[in-house]
């Protein structure tokens, strides 16, 4: 089958989903697995596709749809870049459907009509927008997307925090596809098609005739595409919407819907943008973005009790990097493009990375909301005892995010600070950044800790018995906890294939694996034929393996014994959960010292004089006193019918007094 | 041939870390108690420490495989610490890691002990570890900017290159001060005065350390004597490696009177001072950070 027939079958799957889902909404559990059975179902032809890119197989475009009047028409086709974006939809869409089915019971009120339909076509636009080339269609599947995420970011509705994240969300990135609407037209006019072939070469001719539309076709494109990624200050969206949501939609939507964005970015930045003066400037706007958000999410983060929104500010954070790496990246494609392919490679696989653990990490931050009903850290405590794999799962991705060698998230983020600091020979700019980037890694290490220390470690609440969570749950966790794992101590072969997700995205021809990656089994990044930064995950996990068996040699040397004893608090009697070290109280004088890095907006509805108020509040005036009028006659009339045959009788005789009064009065 | 070699040298580097350590520290302590006008414990007494700790009983309030395996993963990862920083040759896993992974893996030990701090469900242990947090959030980008200085001088990330671009070259401004700010992260990195806020003895008991005991306190204590006598090695190595003959025992003889000259300095510092707050340590090295930034632009204009 050739791909465009695979991606039909998938899309129409998914859709198939939504509808036997939608049938089926009255049973719980049913529904929910069978969407289960329908996304794992359109991910066979997905990953068939995916291997056939990879593999080689060339194919062209092949068109569905045409649209001659404007024109557009819906050409798919798929690269290296769009399949690596198709592998982690997959994947996160699988992990989390699977995560969703036992963790709905959680809301026993709300009918699951409103959540699996919609997720399968969220999952669905995200998987069609990844794969088109015409950008009226893309934009069209876009939406698709944001409204589907919108309906999953208010499944709450009763919930008042629920709604105001929800319009918050709308309002923002409408904005932003309003922003890509309006570039995405100038080109139009300039080319006469949608397709991005057509595109990319005005784009070209723009600016070299006129190049201030140009940057501003560029400006327009960016704050969309930054806007779904998450970006500070576009992505204030995000704190509020991705907490809202389920933990399964959370973990999808902090795992791919962010990561589109980012795919955005690089469509435009690499591929449209010829490599010129313009490309290096976009890459420090870009490298500039990605340190601001990256710096103000993480500390933000830092701040944060409830669990769910402090992985939210640190997709933020997280997403900072990858902005940082595309940035360095598209900065030097014209000057060093080894370099720059480095950048790129480290910002591709921190995405990869990022929706690992920060999956990994909502969806545990959901298992222990499951268990206990509760978000707040400060009110958590010592849960590793009652949920084991939960607690091991979270600690391997908190690890991970806070770049713990041999895990996944050092790995790229190394790729990341490397390039910067290579790429920084030629621009000082970048050295600062790089710098600043190690820095709020160890940021995200101190919030991971408190994460762990408050939440699993610590203190148990004797008073609450916790479980752990199902299997369908838990499994989910340890598959992308693993994957950390695996990413991290094998970098070499997910690289590799990043290297022609590179390669298909940029303009520039790009050095090979080997080329830029050494030769060695470990990496050894290659800049002018010089092995000039080295990281061997497999020989570090062995030496620290090794060195780890000798230190357990010498503590069991002398056979000590092993006695498990209560915590010593200085003779109080307290309960060990009564001084507890609260979240909160973590790290408070650097806190203090980064307060006020995130200012809250409190914008005040403007004051309209009294009289139009007045005249504009339809209430007061008409709707109360018409409908107060209609009460008063209704309960006057009502007031005579008091329900006794007699009284009726009564005025059945009183008005026949009356009207034969009456007509002997008239005929008189 | 090579391989030989590099695990020869790798065994090396860890035993020079693991046995001499505990020496250095026996030193360290013989000057603070002459200073003190005491006579103090023989320069021996930290071997005798461990010994006697060993044998010791190993009470735990926590658990769990972390909490279990953390004191043999500190001085592991510690000893992996020992094979990347050159000590009289150049380092011998210096094709695993460059000076990220050096900074990173340094971190490794820190993170290990404040978990093992917030695993022991003390709470004094917890303040330990949230101090231990904050010292490492101010010191760690010191060292940073100290070893970024030397790679854009060497224009390369390894160690090794840095190492052979010094030797090479000679003293440069940037590599002093980049050296000095290095020396000044040294003295919190090895939880001394005036910066041992994350034990502080007398207000929180020893922080994250306080619910271990025999064997896991022994082999905490080595890995922290171990991690001093390593930076210390890096910082005489990659900042001070003059004059090189080439000649391994030479070498290793030479810096190792450099060390115990750092480890004497830094002992000379905490016995004269007063221990700080943490929100006072935080504002020293944050200056000391900004200040560092200027090697990193002496280095950039070439200086």
């Amino acid at each position: 089958m050739t791909s465009a027939l695979l991606l039909q079958t998938c899309v129409l799957l998914l859709l198939g989903g939504a509808l036997v889902s939608l049938a089926c909404a009255r049973n719980r559990a049913l529904a929910g697995w069978v969407s289960v059975a329908f996304v794992a179902a359109a991910c066979v032809p997905l990953a068939r596709v995916v291997v056939n890119v990879f593999a080689g197989v060339a194919e062209g475009e092949t068109v569905l749809l045409a649209l001659p009047a404007l024109p557009a028409r819906l050409t798919v086709h798929v690269d290296a870049l769009s399949a690596f974006f198709l592998v982690l939809t997959g994947v996160i869409a699988l992990l989390s459907t699977l995560f969703s089915v036992r963790y709905m019971e959680h809301f026993e009120k709300d009918t699951v009509a409103k959540f699996y339909p919609v997720l399968l076509v969220f999952f669905a636009s995200m998987v069609a927008l990844l794969v088109v080339t015409d950008m009226l269609f893309f934009l069209v599947f876009w939406e698709l997307m944001t409204l589907s995420s919108f309906f999953l970011v208010i499944f709450e509705r009763e919930r008042k925090d629920s709604q105001r994240a929800g319009l918050k969300y709308f309002v923002i990135t409408h904005a932003a596809t309003l922003c890509m609407i309006a570039g995405t037209l100038v080109l139009w006019r300039q080319a006469g098609s949608f397709s991005f072939a057509a595109l990319q070469d005005s784009l070209g001719v723009l600016l070299a005739e006129r190049a201030v539309v140009a940057h501003l076709v560029l400006f327009l494109f960016f704050v969309g595409f930054a806007t779904k990624a998450g970006v500070l200050p576009m992505g204030d969206w995000l704190p509020d919407a991705h907490p809202a949501a389920p933990s399964g939609v959370s973990a999808a939507l902090s795992g791919v819907l962010v990561k589109l964005g980012i795919y955005g970015l690089i469509r435009v930045f690499c591929s449209f943008l010829p490599v010129s003066a313009a490309s290096d400037t976009w890459g420090v706007v870009l490298a500039l973005a990605g340190t601001v958000s990256l710096f103000v999410g993480t500390l933000t983060a830092l701040r944060q009790t409830d669990s769910k929104r402090l992985m939210a500010f640190h997709t933020i954070g997280q997403i900072g990097y990858i902005c940082l790496g595309l940035g360095v990246g598209v900065a030097c494609l014209r000057t060093s493009p080894t370099i720059a392919a480095l950048a790129l490679l480290g910002a591709l696989f921190h995405a990869a990375n990022h929706a690992c653990f920060k999956a990994c990490l909502f969806l545990g931050a959901g298992a222990v909301l499951h268990r206990t009903g509760e978000r707040d850290m400060d009110r958590l405590g010592g849960l590793a005892a009652s949920m084991p794999v939960t607690a091991s799962s979270t600690t391997v991705a908190a690890l991970s995010i806070s770049g713990v060698p041999p895990f996944n998230g050092f790995t790229s983020k190394w790729l990341i600070v490397a390039a910067c600091i290579l790429g920084g020979l030629q621009h000082p700019l970048f050295l600062v950044l790089g710098l600043v980037g190690m820095f709020i890694s160890l940021v995200t290490l101190a919030s991971f800790l408190k994460v762990l220390g408050a939440v699993f470690m610590g203190a148990r609440d004797e008073s609450r018995s916790v479980k752990e969570v199902p299997l369908s749950m838990a499994l989910p966790q340890v598959v992308l906890a693993a994957l950390c794992v695996l990413l991290g101590v094998f970098p070499r072969l997910p690289l590799g294939v990043l290297r022609d997700a590179v390669a298909s995205a940029v303009r520039i021809e790009v050095p090979g694996a080997d080329a830029l990656l050494g030769t060695g089994f470990g990496l050894g990044l290659t800049a002018g034929g010089l092995a000039l930064a080295f990281w061997a995950p497999l020989v570090v996990v062995l030496a620290l393996a090794l060195g780890g068996a000798l230190a357990y040699a010498i503590q069991r040397a002398g056979a000590a014994k092993v006695r498990e004893v209560p915590v010593w608090t200085c003779g109080e009697l307290d309960s060990a959960a009564a001084v507890r070290y609260p979240a909160s109280s973590f790290y408070l004088p650097f806190k203090h010292a980064f307060a006020g890095i995130y200012p809250a907006l409190h914008a005040r509805v403007p004051q309209f004089p009294a009289a139009l108020r007045r005249a504009f509040n339809v209430d007061t005036w008409l709707y109360r006193p018409v409908v107060r009028a209609v009460d008063g006659l209704a309960r006057g009339v009502s007031r005579s019918h008091v329900g006794v045959p007699q009284v009726y009788l009564l005025w059945i005789a009183v008005g026949a007094v009356v009207v034969v009064a009456v007509m002997l009065a008239l005929t008189r | 041939m090579r391989t030989i070699v590099v695990v020869g040298l790798a065994v090396l580097n860890a035993a020079i870390a693991l046995l001499l350590s505990p020496l250095l520290e026996g030193l360290m302590r013989k000057l603070k108690a002459t200073i003190h006008s005491r006579i103090g414990p023989p320069v021996t007494q930290p071997y005798l420490d461990l010994l006697k700790l060993l044998g010791k009983e190993d009470l735990r309030t926590g658990r769990g495989f972390l909490y279990a395996a953390a004191p043999a993963l500190t001085l592991g990862s510690v000893l992996v610490l020992a094979t990347l920083v050159p000590m009289g040759a150049a380092p011998p896993l210096s094709f695993a890691g460059d000076i990220i992974v050096v900074l990173y893996v340094a971190a490794m030990s820190a993170v290990l002990v404040m978990l093992t701090g917030f695993g022991s469900a003390s709470p004094y242990a917890s303040v330990g570890s949230s101090r231990e947090m904050m010292t490492l959030l101010t010191v760690e980008p010191v060292m940073a900017v100290a070893l970024v200085v030397g790679a854009v001088k060497a224009g390369t990330l390894s160690t090794a290159g840095i190492l052979a671009w010094q030797v090479e070259h000679g003293p440069s401004i940037s590599m002093v001060i980049a050296g000095v700010a290095f020396l000044l992260a040294l003295q919190a990195q090895a939880g001394k005065l005036p910066f041992d806020i994350p034990e502080a003895d007398q207000e929180i008991m020893g922080g994250s350390l306080i619910e271990q005991s025999g064997p896991r306190l022994a082999l905490f204590r080595w890995a922290m004597w171990a991690k001093q006598l390593v930076l210390a090695f890096l910082l005489v190595e990659l900042f001070v490696p003059w004059p090189r003959v080439g000649i391994l025992p030479f070498d290793l003889m030479l810096a190792l009177v450099k060390v115990s000259l750092v480890l004497v300095v830094v002992a000379l510092v905490d016995v004269v001072n007063p221990r700080l707050r943490i929100d006072q340590a935080m504002g020293y090295y944050l200056r000391v950070a900004f200040s560092s930034l200027a090697a990193l632009a002496f280095a950039v204009i070439g200086m």
